[in-house]
């Protein structure tokens, strides 16, 4: 079978030169990362070693690649967690901008509601585009034909589907995060799509608590988390290109 | 009042608790299984091993606790007083009040012996919303105060728990739910469903102050931000700047939070 050499491959992606680290902070500093705090946040992570002695896997927080087959590597440690949500941005501004053109029987308000989400969400990707610079992932392809913009409902049940993995996603890298400041940011997101998800919900059943029933919200009050393997599982099949996650941290 | 004044108690007898607390878990994990029943305990069981190494992490629990029982016995009285919610308005606050008791039981049980005890709550603030449970948009204003409050507390509390991946964990899932929380008041009051400094929707100015940074850390995000808007669909109000600050949500610290609670507590 053509896809054996793939599967056979371990599941640390290319290997990658071991580069020493101020050479590799130079390198960093060529990508155009060049501000105070960036420069900072990425020489923290050159301290950890390159390769883990142990599991011989690579452990270095480098950034996004494009594999030789088109898959798309989200790279690693923090880096890889942004690229992560990088990705649901991209998957989501997309989301609304593919709506905005095609939804049919929407109200001037849907349309209005449609906007301001996607406008939020672009204030969420550009962040990240321009924070990971040369470390980001490339613009993604995307593919809405599983959705069906025929009705306002439809339309605003797939936003609040794509806004709960927002939240569960950010939710659940929360821990894996190594840098207090990358925390920080992805906490200032992370109640922004939990907003986002009510008002979608609130679209279809206003004033009600079915934005806040038990399929969001468990028996002790508190949101469910994806781990990143569960989110790319959610998000992959409306992203053209396959998402690779095999250098994010894991629980 | 003087909510510093029992903080600094609840930190002192934290120290006393912490001792004793740290010799009764080690009996109670040799003695019994009782407390890893249900999933609340076991959980309970983790986080109190996790906070036993580390006081900070307590502090914030507690920190946390105490809002959530302003929380829970805000709505606990609200919807006990005929006529106060309606109808239509029932099952929602019926929902928000069920989350934060379970937000008050998941905290006691995760921090056992050490949890703070439930203090007096007053939620006229000394007389600034004496129509705090008579008046419908008055109890509305004050949902919508303690929620978004809720979420800048959380927040801003997230960095010193990063030590400890259960707890952070927990307090992100519960963070997120308070946010939910927040919009869905929001959208009751007929309000947008972000926050920033402009529109305080009658909540008091300090729970929104330092809302509306464009700037998030090294990224200016206008100039960058502003070209791939859509801002259409007759939505006048929606400039660049509001974008920006509605997307992002900040953080406020445990003393910013305290001091505008503290009004509520009465001791």
């Amino acid at each position: 079978m053509k896809n054996n050499d793939q599967l056979l491959r371990p599941a640390v992606g290319p290997s990658v030169p071991a580069i020493p680290s101020v050479e590799r902070r130079l390198f960093m500093r060529q990508l155009g990362l060049v501000s105070a705090s960036t420069a900072a946040f990425l020489a923290s992570c050159t301290r950890e070693p390159l390769v883990d002695p142990q599991t011989g896997k690579r452990q270095a927080r480098l950034g996004a690649e494009v594999l030789p087959d088109g898959t798309v590597d989200l790279g690693s440690g923090d880096i890889g967690i942004s690229n992560l949500a990088y990705t649901l941005d991209q998957l989501e501004t997309a989301f609304y901008a593919t709506a905005l053109q095609r939804a049919m029987n929407v109200t001037p308000e849907d349309r209005k509601v449609l906007a301001e989400l996607h406008d939020h969400e672009v204030a969420h990707r550009e962040f990240f585009k321009t924070f990971l610079g040369g470390m980001a992932i490339p613009m993604l392809d995307f593919d809405f034909s599983s959705v069906d913009f025929s009705n306002r409902n439809s339309v605003f049940d797939a936003a609040q589907q794509f806004e709960n993995v927002g939240v569960a996603a950010f939710n659940g890298t929360g821990p894996l995060i190594h840098d207090v400041e990358v925390l920080k940011i992805a906490g200032k997101m992370v109640s922004i799509e939990a907003r986002h998800a009510t008002l979608a919900r609130h679209m279809i059943a206003p004033k009600t608590p079915f934005a806040l029933s038990h399929e969001l919200v468990d028996a002790q009050g508190r949101d469910w988390h994806l781990t990143p393997g569960e989110v790319v599982a959610r998000a992959q099949k409306y992203i053209k290109q396959k998402i690779s996650i095999a250098n994010l941290p894991t629980y | 009042m003087n909510l510093f004044n029992i903080l600094s108690e609840i930190e002192q007898r934290d120290a006393e608790a912490y001792e004793k607390f740290t010799v009764s878990r080690r009996k109670l994990f040799k003695t019994t299984a009782v407390a890893a029943a249900g999933s609340t305990g076991l959980l309970a069981a983790t986080l109190n091993k996790a906070f036993a190494a580390d006081g900070d992490v307590a502090d914030v629990l507690n920190f946390a606790l105490l809002l959530e029982y302003l929380e829970a016995e805000f709505y606990a009285i609200g919807l006990n007083t005929p006529g106060l919610i309606p109808a239509n308005d029932r099952n929602v606050f019926a929902k928000i009040g069920e989350h934060e008791r379970q937000h008050v039981d998941f905290l006691r049980s995760a921090l056992g012996g050490s949890a703070i005890p439930k203090p007096t709550f007053d939620f006229t603030a000394g007389g600034r919303f004496p129509t705090a449970f008579s008046n419908y948009g008055t109890f509305l204003v004050l949902s919508q105060a303690f929620e978004d409050l809720g979420v800048r507390a959380y927040k801003g509390q997230a960095p010193r728990l990063k030590g400890n991946r259960d707890v952070l964990l927990a307090a992100l899932k519960i963070h997120s739910v308070e946010a939910r929380h927040a919009g869905e008041v929001r959208l009751i009051r007929g309000l947008r469903v972000w926050t920033s400094e402009q529109e305080t929707g009658g909540a008091p100015a300090a729970v929104y102050m330092g809302e509306s940074p464009t700037m998030q850390w090294t990224v200016d995000l206008p100039p960058v931000v502003g070209p791939k808007l859509v801002q259409r669909e007759g939505n006048v109000g929606q400039t660049v700047e509001r974008v920006v600050r509605e997307a992002y949500d900040e953080p406020l610290t445990k003393e910013q939070v305290l001091a505008i609670a503290g009004p509520f507590v009465r001791g």
